[in-house]
């Protein structure tokens, strides 16, 4: 019982990380590192909550916040990219950025009813016990989010785009030797990146807390980023480290409401101190996995 | 954008070849940054009126409830040094390690952990006299912020774990082990909604300047921002870090003990931002509150990008961005929007400074 609900919660609630982890490795394989990702997932999240209140159409507010996080995400390429600026900095401030114009526009959307996607069980599916209420009984975007870590995984591994991608932060000069501008294509690489954040706040605001608050991500765009690390920048594995710490996240609330005798608080710090242990334990072993462009921002 | 480029470009060709001439008061050099500086709050505040403007604001009342609640009085004056105090040594906490090139992103948890420590000392103190319970507390809140940053130090040594991150992840665990202080062991039976813990004793609580809400806290900020520079400059350690901070590898191979200079300059960082996290607490708040330092870290950051990691310029950025949270006050006050919409105009103003960065280090450090 506990461990079908901690799973649920893990799939639901982990979804939108998995989005922005998954925007977080295409980003990172071009070779660049966007701790703005944070900011992004705010930008979409508020996004897509009020043009999905104002249209009345939820999947119009998706595609609201996906261009809101690729926004937000532009301003940091065209920074880091064309102005040369430091990656970790710029990251950052951009994610500041993110907080400040979600709460200058978000303000008068606060505790407001969302119209968001509801639960769309899968027929048959969602019946079979234990695996059909954590697999077949979730928003569409959740399902979606199913669809898109295989799809991700043949892009990067399996296409020419995916080769362009993976070269332009390997092997920059290869690729500029066979006439494409690594620039660009790390331009579109932080685009997608930014637009997967925003999705995954979009999934966060109108799937998940079917609510809109300041500073709702609460550090999930940065846990994305340590995930990258724990991933391998593989898509397949984000998926593991997004349920992971989703998974903790529900493990965290189911124990608050079989009344365990712990503070609260205390609980929530246990999803952040799990992503840490694991990032500790395998930092070492992932060093040399990571794209070559990176080494020079995590060296030294 | 081009224009300012332009003025910038050719200001930077003066600066590098000309000589001061006679009779300007000012070199080229420092025109230069001077210009670079207004060009970069203009562009802040311009951008930062066009978001007001959007959302239906009247920017004029906003910008001038603004300028009131940061400068408007003596008293305004003084809340603007109040707040930029724990900034200027959050930011001082990042500028120590980035000397040698490293991420601490980590200054708002040890801001936090700093004055949880300095709040239980205080605890243990009860009513010694103030010349035993103050520098007690000081220290203790500094040592705990370094033990703090010593654990991102740690990782990185033993683990690889890069400190960019573990820092990040750091802050929400020592928030957290705040609010859970606050909200349970150390809750004041009177608090009931808003949880708090005990009020200070009089004798634990920094003595004031002047008068109204100026403490001493401010000129021990100062004092730091000054000793740390003189540190960086004149010995040893600070030159190594340099090194470190320059080439890494080619420290190591000149027989530096880069991982020990690495977690030494995070560990000061910590030792600072814990510092800033007592004064807080024995200056300011006089208790712990959950919120008491949200975004405190993280503006010390700007605040340390903002002068890009000199201890003294870090006193003047600490001061600009103070005055700008205390306007998110006025903000919030004249057209009752949310005090953080002023992020906005720190992240427009820091954005501005680091789009500067020469295009030939693009993608590196």
């Amino acid at each position: 019982m506990l461990l079908e609900s901690v799973l649920t919660g893990a799939v639901r609630g982990g979804t939108s990380i998995l989005y922005a982890t998954l925007g977080e490795v295409v980003t990172e394989r071009s070779g660049l590192i966007n701790l703005g990702t944070e900011g992004s997932m705010l930008c979409g999240a508020l996004a897509a909550y009020v043009v999905g209140i104002e249209t009345g159409s939820p999947w119009l507010g998706v595609l609201a916040g996906m261009a809101a996080g690729a926004a937000l995400a532009m301003v940091f390429a065209a920074l880091v990219i064309a102005r040369g600026a430091n990656q970790l900095a710029t990251g950052l401030v951009v994610t500041f950025l993110g907080l400040g114009l979600t709460s200058l526009f978000g303000q008068s959307y606060v505790g407001q009813g969302a119209n968001g996607f509801a639960a769309v069980p899968v027929p048959g599916l969602a019946e079979l016990p234990f695996v059909g209420p954590i697999l077949f009984d979730h928003d569409p975007l959740t399902y979606l989010s199913f669809a898109a870590v295989p799809a991700l995984s043949w892009l990067l591994l399996r296409t020419r785009p995916g080769l362009a991608l993976r070269a332009a932060g390997e092997r920059p000069e290869v690729l500029e030797a066979f006439g494409t501008s690594p620039q660009r294509v790390r331009y579109l690489a932080v685009l997608a990146g930014g637009s997967l954040a925003g999705l995954g706040g979009a999934q966060l605001s109108t799937a998940f807390a079917l609510n809109w608050s300041e500073n709702m991500t609460v550090g999930r765009g940065f846990v994305a980023v340590a995930l990258v690390i724990f991933a391998a920048w593989d898509p397949r594995k984000a998926m593991g480290g997004a349920y992971l710490f989703a998974g903790a996240i529900a493990l965290q609330l189911q124990l608050q409401a079989r009344g365990v005798e712990v503070s609260r608080y205390l609980l929530e710090a246990v999803p952040y101190l799990t992503v840490l242990i694991v990032l500790a334990v395998l930092s070492r072993r992932r060093v040399h996995a990571g794209p070559e462009a990176l080494t020079k921002v995590f060296d030294g | 954008m081009t224009t300012s480029e332009d003025v910038l470009a050719t200001a930077e060709v003066d600066g590098r070849t000309r000589r001061r001439p006679p009779g300007l008061p000012l070199d080229p050099v420092r025109a230069r940054g001077l210009v670079r500086w207004v060009v970069a709050v203009t562009t802040a505040v311009a951008i930062y009126v066009v978001f007001l403007l959007v959302q239906g604001a009247d920017p004029a009342t906003v910008v001038s409830a603004m300028v009131r609640a940061a400068a408007g009085s003596p008293g305004n004056i003084a809340d603007t040094l109040v707040r930029a105090t724990p900034l200027l040594l959050a930011a001082l906490a990042v500028a120590v390690p980035a000397r040698a090139g490293l991420f601490n992103i980590g200054g708002e948890g040890q801001l936090v952990i700093g004055a949880v420590a300095a709040a239980g000392a205080a605890r243990v103190l009860g009513g010694a006299p103030t010349a035993v319970a103050l520098p007690t507390m000081a220290l203790v809140g500094a040592v705990a912020g370094l033990a703090w940053a010593l654990l991102a130090g740690a990782l990185k040594v033993f683990t690889a774990t890069n400190e960019a991150i573990s820092t990040l992840l750091l802050n929400y665990i020592a928030t957290l082990l705040l609010t859970w202080l606050v909200f349970g062991p150390w809750k004041d039976p009177a608090s009931l909604g808003q949880a708090y813990s005990p009020r200070l004793e009089e004798g634990q609580q920094l003595p004031d300047l002047l008068s109204g809400s100026l403490h001493v806290g401010v000129l021990m900020a100062v004092a730091v921002a000054v000793v740390v520079w003189v540190v960086l400059r004149t010995t040893s350690w600070g030159f190594q870090l340099r090194v470190v901070g320059g080439n890494p590898e080619a420290a190591r191979r000149a027989g530096l003990r880069v991982s020990r200079l690495q977690v030494g300059a995070l560990a000061v960082g910590g030792l600072i931002a814990g510092l800033g996290g007592m004064i807080e607490v024995a200056g300011v708040e006089e208790r712990l509150r959950p919120e008491m330092m949200v975004g405190f870290g993280f503006v010390g950051f700007l605040a340390s990008w903002l002068a890009r990691h000199d201890p003294l310029k870090a006193i003047l950025a600490a001061v600009v961005l103070g005055a700008i949270a205390i306007g998110g006050n006025g903000l919030k006050v004249a057209a009752g929007l949310s005090g953080s919409a002023v992020n906005i105009l720190m992240a427009v103003l820091l954005l501005a400074v680091l789009g500067w960065a020469r295009p030939s280090t693009a993608g590196g450090r």
